[in-house]
């Protein structure tokens, strides 16, 4: 089996600071795995049989490297770096373009194609139903559990009101929402194996992709303006034994 | 101010970690400094309560009031002078809260004690630490200040006060005493200290006080001492500490480690060739086979008990040890490789992890060995013996004296019958051993092995309480080590400082009313 597992470098959103101004202190907070993308490795390696191979891919600036030698320690066999000045400020569609353009050329043969199920910084979630439907594969997305059979894979779902057990053919797209609290730690001796380990970068060209289709250029989402949304109650109560005062009450303060 | 007038028994504010219950007539939770001078004016007896994570009954009361100073857990800002930043904080904040608020940049929403002190840290690129880390990260900055906390780290960065800048204290007499480092000084035995009455001459007790181990045994005193230093460590009996500065340390990325060994003693073995390899570690801590099956029994029960991987079937004891992630990690590694396979192990059966959450998972593994042992006695308490205690030691010895007592831990607690299980600071001649105890009858050969294991690391130069300090339960250990004239001496600055024995009576000394 071949797992490709497309993983992201976000800020630890658990040390992000906010200012007076409700604004968020993204200076000197250190960029850490996605915990999400670590659930989908996770998953992988979990799955992981001798003969197997685990395909890491990150696409980001140069420091996502360590993101990917991170991958490299809890188990990734092969790491690749999808790097590019052109990829930057790529919205959902130009990512999932990029990442598909991947599995197309470099890993068209995958078993599996696993993410985590969105990521701590943009969570949008949407990713992963993208590639499935760029590359036309089935997707099950927010998966909480994954477990291989000869030919298939049997996924169970979790989306809050149903759980859904699918057999999902070779080659589907899986997001996963859980992992594993007792999450293995890498040795020391891994640790030292993927410090030194190579990992292959590629750029535009190598994906073949055009100058419209990545990054900024091909994304479909324009972020007009961003503004800080603070809800605050306003403390008033009516009591709502007369419904019709209540109502007039409500609708004259909305 | 809230009165609780009717203490029930079973109230939290009547008991510590060391699982000894007390009573108390009130419990005062003042909130603001006027209320602490008001309640040390009305009560003639009072018990400081911080967290109640003592592990010696230091906070436990035997009558008169407890003043809790729960709602003290704000922290005040960060400042900087010629030594380093620092951060305000009042009694009832606790080190994990400290840790975050500099993590989290919390200081950027609070007016800089300092000019300029905010964004200077805010800029540094890797950031400051608070370094004491008394592996309880959710005990009271006031409690580790009075017991002068230490921990793993007081291997390289020493105990809590290395780190106290500045204390606010109320005294005896509702007085109150502000002073940083420096602002008085003893001129060598005889220190004087501002009251509402005019300046009282302290006579400090003659003792050595060792500080060639891991010591928290008694007062602190050395010639012309500080002040600041009367404090830390007191344990609460000479006032009320409403604020302090702690110093904060730069800090550096590191990785946690643990090697698992095959055989019990390996570890111990490998701790003594570490430091000689070169090597240095942030700190050296042990397992040995009885404290890893401890772990392996509560993971049985609830797999969630600590959120590591299982541990090895094979492993028979491990060493726990931080090191920097700089550019010699690697070479580091390399020299210690051949010293882990010396004693059967590999750098293949081994754990390590640096980001944030997995660091906070390997102390968490190390301090569910004492806790499944106080999950123990606890239930034993309630239960079959409600008269039983923890007996986990807390003594030092010099580094090269360690082998002798680990002979005599072993030697010692095996021919009173008895089982332990041993893990700890090892790289600073500091294990804990935990006897195992079943009933009273093993309760009361332990507390007998204890008095011998006490005498043996005073004989060897060490200390009978190393970080513990001495609370309620150890107050025996301060006349084994200083004897009669020297509890006698520490019993007379008492009286100078609190001649009505208003605070914590029973701490550090006997006392004729308290009885545990």
């Amino acid at each position: 089996m071949k797992y490709v597992v497309f993983v992201k470098q976000v800020p630890d959103t658990t040390l992000i600071a906010v200012d007076e101004n409700g604004n968020l202190i993204r200076a000197g907070v250190p960029s850490i795995l996605d915990p999400y993308s670590e659930h989908a490795l996770e998953t992988a390696v979990s799955l992981k049989k001798e003969g197997d191979l685990i395909v890491a891919v990150t696409m980001g600036p140069d420091q996502a490297q360590s993101a990917l030698r991170r991958c490299l320690e809890i188990g990734a066999d092969e790491a690749y770096l999808l790097s590019d000045r052109a990829f930057a400020g790529a919205d959902v569609h130009a990512t999932a373009r990029t990442l598909s353009a991947f599995v197309e050329k470099f890993a068209a043969d995958a078993s599996l194609i696993m993410f985590g199920k969105q990521a701590a910084d943009g969570d949008t979630a949407q990713v992963p139903a993208e590639v499935a439907e760029m590359l036309g594969r089935e997707q099950f997305c927010y998966c909480v559990s994954v477990n291989a059979e000869d030919d298939h894979f049997v996924t169970v779902q979790d989306y809050g009101d149903e759980r859904r057990t699918c057999r999902a053919p070779m080659g589907s797209v899986v997001s996963v929402s859980e992992g594993d609290i007792n999450r293995r730690l890498p040795s020391i001796a891994r640790f030292i194996e993927a410090s030194e380990a190579e990992i292959k970068r590629l750029d535009r060209i190598a994906l073949g992709l055009g100058n419209f289709s990545v990054g900024m250029n091909g994304s479909r989402t324009k972020i007009v303006k961003s503004v800080n949304v603070r809800s605050e109650r306003l403390g008033k109560i009516t009591d709502g034994s007369d419904p019709v005062k209540a109502a007039a009450y409500l609708k004259e303060l909305i | 101010m809230i009165k609780i007038t009717e203490v029930p028994e079973d109230s939290p504010y009547t008991i510590d970690e060391c699982k000894i219950r007390g009573y108390a007539d009130e419990v005062l939770i003042p909130e603001t400094e006027e209320d602490i001078r008001e309640a040390v004016r009305n009560c003639p007896s009072i018990t400081i309560s911080g967290r109640r994570t003592g592990m010696c009954g230091g906070s436990v009361p035997y009558g008169g009031t407890v003043l809790s100073l729960e709602k003290f857990d704000h922290i005040l800002g960060v400042g900087k002078d010629e030594r380093s930043f620092y951060v305000r904080v009042q009694p009832c904040v606790t080190v994990r809260q400290l840790n975050d608020f500099i993590r989290k940049k919390g200081y950027l929403s609070l007016p800089s004690l300092t000019e300029g002190a905010n964004e200077e840290l805010s800029a540094d690129r890797d950031g400051y630490f608070y370094p004491v880390d008394p592996t309880e990260l959710n005990g009271s900055l006031g409690g580790n200040i009075a017991a002068n906390a230490s921990g793993p780290r007081t291997f390289k960065y020493g105990p809590t006060r290395r780190w106290v800048r500045r204390v606010r204290v109320i005294l005896s007499d509702g007085s109150v005493l502000d002073i940083k480092r420096g602002d008085i000084k003893a001129t060598g035995r005889t220190i004087e200290i501002p009251f509402s009455d005019g300046m009282r001459m302290i006579e400090l007790p003659t003792y050595e006080f060792n500080m060639n181990v891991k010591n928290v045994t008694g007062l602190y005193v050395e010639d012309d001492m500080d002040a600041v230093d009367l404090f830390v460590g007191s344990e609460g009996i000479f006032g009320v500490i409403t604020e302090a500065d702690l110093y904060l340390a730069p800090a550096h990325p590191l990785i946690s480690n643990i090697v698992f060994l095959p055989n019990d003693g390996d570890s111990y073995s490998l701790s003594k060739d570490f430091r000689a390899s070169g090597v240095v570690p942030e700190f050296l801590e042990f397992f040995d086979s009885g404290s890893l099956d401890l772990i392996r029994s509560s993971r049985k029960d609830d797999p969630k008990f600590t959120d590591m991987p299982d541990i090895p079937d094979t492993a028979g004891s491990a060493l726990f040890f931080d090191l920097p992630m700089d550019g010699n990690l690697k070479d580091n590694y390399l020299r210690v490789k051949p010293l882990i396979e010396r004693y059967g192990g590999s750098l293949e059966d081994s754990w390590c992890g640096y980001e944030l959450k997995d660091r906070e998972r390997f102390f968490a593994f190390r301090h569910s060995v004492p806790q499944t042992i106080f999950d123990y006695v606890a239930r034993l308490k309630g239960s079959s013996a409600p008269k039983i205690n923890k007996m986990g030691t807390d003594m030092s010895v010099p580094l090269d004296r360690l082998d002798e007592m680990m002979e005599f831990y072993d030697s010692t607690i095996r021919s009173y019958g008895l089982e332990y299980v041993i893990f700890g600071h090892i790289g600073h001649g500091h294990p804990h051993v935990e006897i195992i105890l079943k009933d009273m009858e093993a309760f009361r050969k332990a507390k007998d092995a204890y008095r011998e294991l006490a005498r043996k690391a005073i004989e060897l130069g060490g200390s009978p309480s190393a970080e513990h300090g001495i609370g309620k339960m150890k107050v025996e250990y301060v006349e084994m080590m200083y004897g009669s004239e020297g509890v006698d001496q520490i019993r007379s600055v008492k009286k100078a400082m609190d001649p009505e024995n208003r605070f914590n009576a029973g701490n550090v000394f006997a006392d004729g009313e308290v009885r545990m």
